[in-house]
């Protein structure tokens, strides 16, 4: 059990350590504080974005113990001791990935409010699947809502990111 | 949005769990994936004072064949826990091809089976194959365990038999008699869209004869719901078309759907003729699908 | 006429490419400043009434609270955009108009004791009867929803040109149809979020918008501000489609606030607030009635649209004129009568959506013209070709259309989709269906009445020369106008694209455009930055001939020159000045650059771009006229599933005539994303209200249905080699918007060919579908 200390207001604040992008971090935070916020506001990890806040659109897509979810629907306590991995872990140093590559290749991104999100989603496929069938990619990012795109190129990017994995 | 404020425990054990339920009665609400409660409490639907996180019970989780018992899926499986898992795609792929159709893949990687049968809701899309393969709920709480035929856990909108200090544990699907199965999901688009219609048939075949048929209806009712009369009509029957579309008349009349934005009761109950039609059919030509 | 350019017509790489693969890519909700307070928009919980009290104590004493605002702490002066309607106020004075209407305002010091504070406050209210259809606020006694809007009548159109009644009189077949568009919604993924702080007498603001210009100028004329000391800005927008061009409540409050705290406030939506605050697609109520000879050339065309308007104004007026203004730019028609209403009802108002007005007009007419060649015996695609117009040609309306290959998009589609085996061929519940359109490539005039230039834009060379700032306020939404202003920029300068960086989005930095609507940006905004351009290129240059005459190096062994060397004989491209002659003398542009500096100080460029006069003298010409016009042509196939009524759209072909195409990736993307848009709407999208209370029931995505990537077709996007337009620098146009407006005409066409019944009610639900096959089967046809 996570230990707390009590606030002025009487409410619990509880201990939590998570690894993100490869580095623990260790906050006290509220029960209520949700991943999306503990990255965001905490850890200033802005590439996990807010839009529908319930778990529709994917634009707070990241990795938890390597399989995606969508962070606004998931407790920052809940990720206690697991590993997450947001777009900005997506990259190896410098280098980015070639899933990142192929988005700018194929402009398979306009505003890019969905972007950091289907990013995490595609990768998260191709982790799992390297040779994935395009109705494979097709559902691996319907829950990653593209108003800009119309998925054409984004579906087309991650087919050619996995032939050249 | 946001969540109101409320104290966390994540408990180590089952027992623990129970005790705590039990202790914080209607304060307390479990929470396995989040895909339900954090969505109604953003939504202002639940406020609790206490959230019990089970993500601890590892022992949950797990998905296994059990000779004589059949196949055992642990209340903290996932959606995609289902959906990959090979004792599921082997013995019961309609099991898993029901998994497949929910929600969308980051909330199947979170939401879990118990979640899905807990949260009662008249479309959630496991509970009618669940029904279909006559599988059983087991139930744990401070005063030991139970276990429960799933179609008489649902007693209403939300609404199930578990006491307050009861958790799911498991679902077990028995061994079958039945040679298919099919679940069939209408939805408005084909990803991320609760179900307008679920229809989940369960056939035993012989010699193109029906011996035996269970038929399961989603979001057409108060709760998932048999269509008996359907089934009493198959049974002895040889396998034709007509037949088929006959039963899914008779199924058509036995459910009470209501019109919501969604769709309208006119249109669920002619789904549901059409798709118990072809959930039969699937079933019988292909097996568990 | 067409070149060879360095980058013009290249599919360069997206400038924000690194920052938003990374996640790095800043958002106005990402900014955080020291201090900064969070805010939210009060309210209304009803849809009509008059506030009798509004109780705001519980809610101060909250720990945390730092100011709530309502009507009687800010300026009262009424605004809109367009300038005959202002007819919104910051907040509700005395009355609100629907439920969610802007009551006040509400800052903390974090974002969860703004939603505490919320629930605190109390409002009283009167509660009068609510209008929710246009039906009901056109009845006569209907409760008044504005005082100046009698009967609820926000405007009323009559266009006349010809004589409809008599071309009818001699038309060989007459018919007429009805239709009913929904309210839409723009659906971007990035809610509304404004961000102000003050610094002595001059406010800062950050907006996620679509013009920074008419943020800044509304604002500042309502809150009695002189412009240049309120400064609005723009970081990354995560799409707009039209919901971002009005200033929201967003933007007012956060000013107002920070003033009032001395603090950095930000004020933000939640998602159902951005269909709250509204904008999207009028429903439209549309009656056509074509004449036609026996080839199926119309004789005349009757067209009677009303729109259902919600509370405000906002763009409603130039919705309704585009409902009706551009039908004739596409087809040619002699004899044509537009009658248009729009009512105000207690529900959001509605606005500007991509193509503006013009897209349930274009799926009506476009599913009639197939019902009107049907019955003649005409090809739909036949019908097209006899009635569209040819380039270098002058409406009825009068406006003037340079290039245009309407026959070339709808011939090219024809033949790429394989329409002639497929076509009335493939089988009950299995279509393809056609659809033309196009759009406006900016609007001739102002949004507010001023005699500025629509654009303006600047280069400045850095003092070495090793980088050219490109100065726009365009606004980059996700459309990619940085990317595509750059490119022709650097073109018109013979400098290397990489090394040119964007300043926009900076009122005070940067240089004034008018923003990301009508399809106008890459249009006015090149011309301007273009020019910009090609006065560094001239001074470059000129500068260049001074330092190879003074090298010495050009006065032997250039007999072919007659005279003196002169900047005429030297061009620069890609960052290297030549001769044109003697490319192997050469200078780099850095170089010179350098030297311009040493010499002058500053080495600039300034363009501007003004439409001048544009065609069309009749009342409301203004919304239509523009200095050019895009085709497109769309194909789409479609499976129905007879007896559920399930659609499914299985492929796609758009052809559209662009003019030059600057950066074909980006045009594809922009071709995609219309489709996408057209589509959602056609099947899927409308959003919904309580008929009784006027709440919103699906703000949401769960029920507010995009298509997801399993719902989505591929489009096959092509182009017409030979397309120029005059007017555009490059010989361009627009994209943006026009591609959406073929959609919904060609997938409501494709619909009916696969289930031969007439689906004429948007959207086209499984259940409508359904619906109509019952009915057809029962009425045994
Ligand atoms: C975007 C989205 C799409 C969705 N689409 C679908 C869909 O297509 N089909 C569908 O059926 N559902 C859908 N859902 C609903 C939801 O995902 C599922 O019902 C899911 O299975 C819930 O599981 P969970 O673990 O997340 O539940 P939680 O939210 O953690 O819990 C739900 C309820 O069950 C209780 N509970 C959880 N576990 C137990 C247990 N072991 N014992 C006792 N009580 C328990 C909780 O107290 C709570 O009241 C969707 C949700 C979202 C957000
Ligand atoms: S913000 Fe998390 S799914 Fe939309
Ligand atoms: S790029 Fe704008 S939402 Fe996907």
């Amino acid at each position: 059990m996570s230990s707390f200390v009590v606030d002025k207001d009487g409410n619990k604040r509880y201990a939590v350590t998570v690894n993100v992008n490869g580095s623990d971090y260790t906050k006290v935070v509220k029960a209520n504080t949700l991943l999306v916020n503990f990255l965001r506001e905490e850890l200033d990890l802005i590439g996990t974005k807010r839009g529908c806040e319930l778990g529709d659109c994917g634009c707070c897509t990241v990795m938890l113990d390597g399989k995606a979810v969508n962070a606004c629907i998931v407790l920052a306590l809940d990720c206690d001791g697991r590993e997450v991995t947001t777009v900005e872990g997506i990259q190896d140093g410098e280098d980015l990935d070639i899933v990142q590559e192929k988005f700018i290749e194929h402009a398979a991104f306009q505003c890019g409010f969905c972007t950091p999100g289907m990013i995490v989603s595609s990768r998260a496929l191709l982790n799992e699947n390297t040779n994935p069938s395009e109705y494979e990619v097709r559902e691996a990012i319907a829950g990653n809502l593209c108003r800009c795109t119309g998925y054409v190129n984004i579906v087309a990017a991650v087919l050619d990111a996995a032939e050249n994995l | 949005m946001y969540l109101p404020d409320f104290e966390y425990y994540a408990p180590d054990s089952i027992a623990e769990a129970c005790q705590l339920l039990s202790q914080l009665g209607e304060k307390a609400k479990v929470l396995a994936g989040g895909t339900d409660l954090m969505i109604k409490m953003k939504n202002e639907v639940l406020a609790p004072e206490v959230v019990v996180s089970v993500k601890n019970l590892d022992q949950l989780k797990k998905i296994e064949y059990v000779a004589g018992k059949g196949v055992s899926v642990g209340a903290l499986c996932t959606h995609n826990d289902l959906v990959k898992c090979d004792v599921l795609k082997e013995k019961y792929s309609s099991v898993s091809n029901a998994a497949r159709q929910m929600a969308n893949n980051q909330v199947r990687n979170r939401g879990t089976i118990g979640g899905n049968i807990s949260n009662a809701v008249p479309s959630a899309d496991l509970p009618p194959i669940f029904i279909a393969l006559n599988a059983t709920v087991k139930l744990v709480g401070t005063k030991g365990e139970r276990t429960v035929a799933m179609e008489d856990l649902f007693t209403g909108p939300g609404k199930t038999v578990l006491a307050q200090d009861e958790l799911i544990a498991e679902v077990i699907i028995p061994d079958q008699k039945m040679t298919g199965s099919n679940y069939i999901k209408f939805g408005l688009r084909k990803s991320g869209a609760l179900a307008v219609v679920g229809v989940a048939v369960a056939v035993q075949v012989e010699n193109n004869v029906i011996k035996d048929a269970r038929v399961a209806l989603g979001a057409v009712a108060a709760t998932p719901v048999r269509a008996k009369k359907a089934e009493d009509f198959l049974k002895g029957k040889t396998v034709s078309d007509e037949v088929l579309a006959e039963a899914g008349v008779i199924a058509s009349g036995e459910c009470k759907p209501i019109s919501d934005i969604r769709a309208s009761a006119e249109y669920r109950t002619d789904l549901v003729r059409i798709f118990t039609k072809r959930a039969l059919r699937k079933a019988i030509d292909e097996g568990h699908v | 006429m067409k070149q060879d350019y360095s980058y013009v017509g290249h599919s360069v790489d997206r400038n924000d490419s690194y920052t938003k693969t990374t996640g790095r890519a800043q958002y106005t909700a990402d900014l955080k400043f020291p201090g900064m307070l969070y805010g939210k928009l009060i309210r209304s919980t009803i849809a009509h009434g008059r506030i009798k009290s509004i109780d705001t104590s519980e809610a101060e004493k909250l720990n945390g609270v730092k100011a709530i605002i309502t009507a009687k702490d800010v300026p009262s002066m009424k605004w809109g955009l367009s300038p005959a309607r202002f007819d919104e106020n910051i907040f509700c004075i005395e009355k609100v108009r629907y439920n969610g209407d802007k009551i006040g305002a509400v800052c903390a010091v974090d974002e969860e004791t703004v939603y505490k504070a919320l629930k605190l406050i109390k409002v009283e209210y009167e509660e009068l009867p609510a209008v929710l259809t246009w039906q009901d606020a056109a009845k006569e006694g209907a409760p008044q929803i504005f005082e100046e809007y009698p009967g609820n009548l926000n405007t009323e159109i009559h266009h006349h040109f010809g004589d409809v009644d008599a071309a009818l009189k001699d038309a060989y077949y007459v018919r007429t149809d009805k239709f009913q568009g929904q309210r839409t919604y723009h659906a971007f993924i990035e809610n509304h979020c404004s961000t102000a702080y003050w610094d002595g007498d001059r406010a800062f603001l950050y907006s996620s918008c679509q013009s920074v210009h008419y943020i800044q100028y509304h604002l500042c004329r309502v809150l009695g501000m002189k412009m240049g000391n309120l400064t609005v800005r723009q970081t990354n927008v995560g799409a707009g489609f039209g919901g971002k061009l009005d200033p929201s409540g967003l933007d007012f409050a956060a000013v107002i606030l920070s003033k009032i705290t001395g603090q950095p406030v930000k004020m933000f939506y939640d998602h159902a607030e951005t269909f709250l605050n509204g904008r999207g697609r009028h429903p439209m109520t549309m009656e056509l009635t074509t004449g036609v000879d026996k080839n199926g050339k119309i004789l005349a065309h009757k067209f009677d649209c009303v729109l259902e308007g919600g509370a405000y104004t906002g763009l409603g007026i130039a919705s309704s004129y585009y409902a009706g203004s551009l039908l004739g730019v596409l087809y040619l028609i002699d004899n044509y009568k537009f009658d248009c209403r729009r009512y105000v009802t207690n529900l959001p108002p509605c606005g500007a959506q991509r193509g503006h007005g013009q897209p349930q007009p274009r799926f009506a007419f476009e599913h009639h013209i197939d019902l009107v060649g049907e019955a003649i015996g005409v090809d739909p695609i036949d019908m097209r070709l006899i009635n569209a117009r040819k380039g270098n040609s002058i409406t009825t309306a009068g406006y003037e259309v340079k290039s245009y290959n309407l026959l070339g998009a709808n011939k090219m589609a024809r033949d790429a989709s394989g329409w002639k085996e497929k076509r009335g061929k493939m089988g009950v519940g299995r279509g393809i269906g056609v659809g033309n359109g196009g759009f406006v490539t900016g609007a001739g005039f102002c949004q507010y009445r001023t005699d500025y230039p629509h654009s303006v834009g600047m280069v400045k060379v850095f003092d070495d020369g090793t980088k050219a700032y490109v100065y726009s306020n365009a606004v980059d939404i996700g459309q990619g106008s940085d990317t595509v202003l750059m490119q022709m920029a650097a073109e018109a300068m013979g400098y290397p694209y990489e090394r040119c960086q964007m300043v926009t989005g900076d009122t005070d930095l940067s240089t004034l455009d008018f923003g990301a609507y009508a399809s106008r940006q890459t249009l006015m905004a090149g011309w301007a930055v273009k020019r910009a351009g090609a006065e560094v290129k001239k001074k470059v240059l000129a500068k260049a001939c001074e330092m190879l005459k003074a090298s010495g190096r050009i006065k032997e062994g250039f007999g072919y020159l007659d005279g003196p060397l002169t900047p005429e004989d030297l061009d620069c491209v890609e960052g290297i000045v030549f001769v044109k002659q003697e490319p192997a003398v050469k200078l780099t542009f850095e170089e010179v650059a350098r030297k311009y500096f040493v010499d002058h100080g500053v080495l600039l460029g300034r363009g501007w771009y003004h439409p001048g006069k544009l065609g069309g003298n009749h009342k409301g010409a203004a919304v239509g006229t523009s200095p050019a016009y895009s085709s497109a042509t769309q194909v789409a196939e479609v499976k129905v599933d007879m007896e559920t009524g399930q659609i499914e759209c299985v492929d796609t072909w758009d052809v559209h005539d662009s003019g030059t195409i600057i950066n074909p990736k980006l045009f594809h993307g922009q071709v995609h994303g219309a489709f996408y848009m057209g589509v959602g709407e056609t099947i899927w999208e409308e959003v919904l209200f309580d008929k009784k209370t006027g709440k919103l029931l699906n703000g949401n995505f769960a029920e507010y249905r995009l298509p997801t990537a399993l719902d989505m077709p591929p489009v096959e996007s092509l182009t017409l080699d030979d397309s120029y337009e005059p007017n555009g620098p490059y010989g361009l146009k627009e994209v943006g918007e026009g591609a959406t407006t073929p959609t919904m005409g060609a997938v409501a066409n494709a619909i009916y060919d696969a289930m031969g019944v007439s689906m004429t009610d948007l959207p086209i639900t499984y259940e409508k579908v359904w619906r109509a096959l019952r009915d057809k089967k029962a009425s045994g046809k």
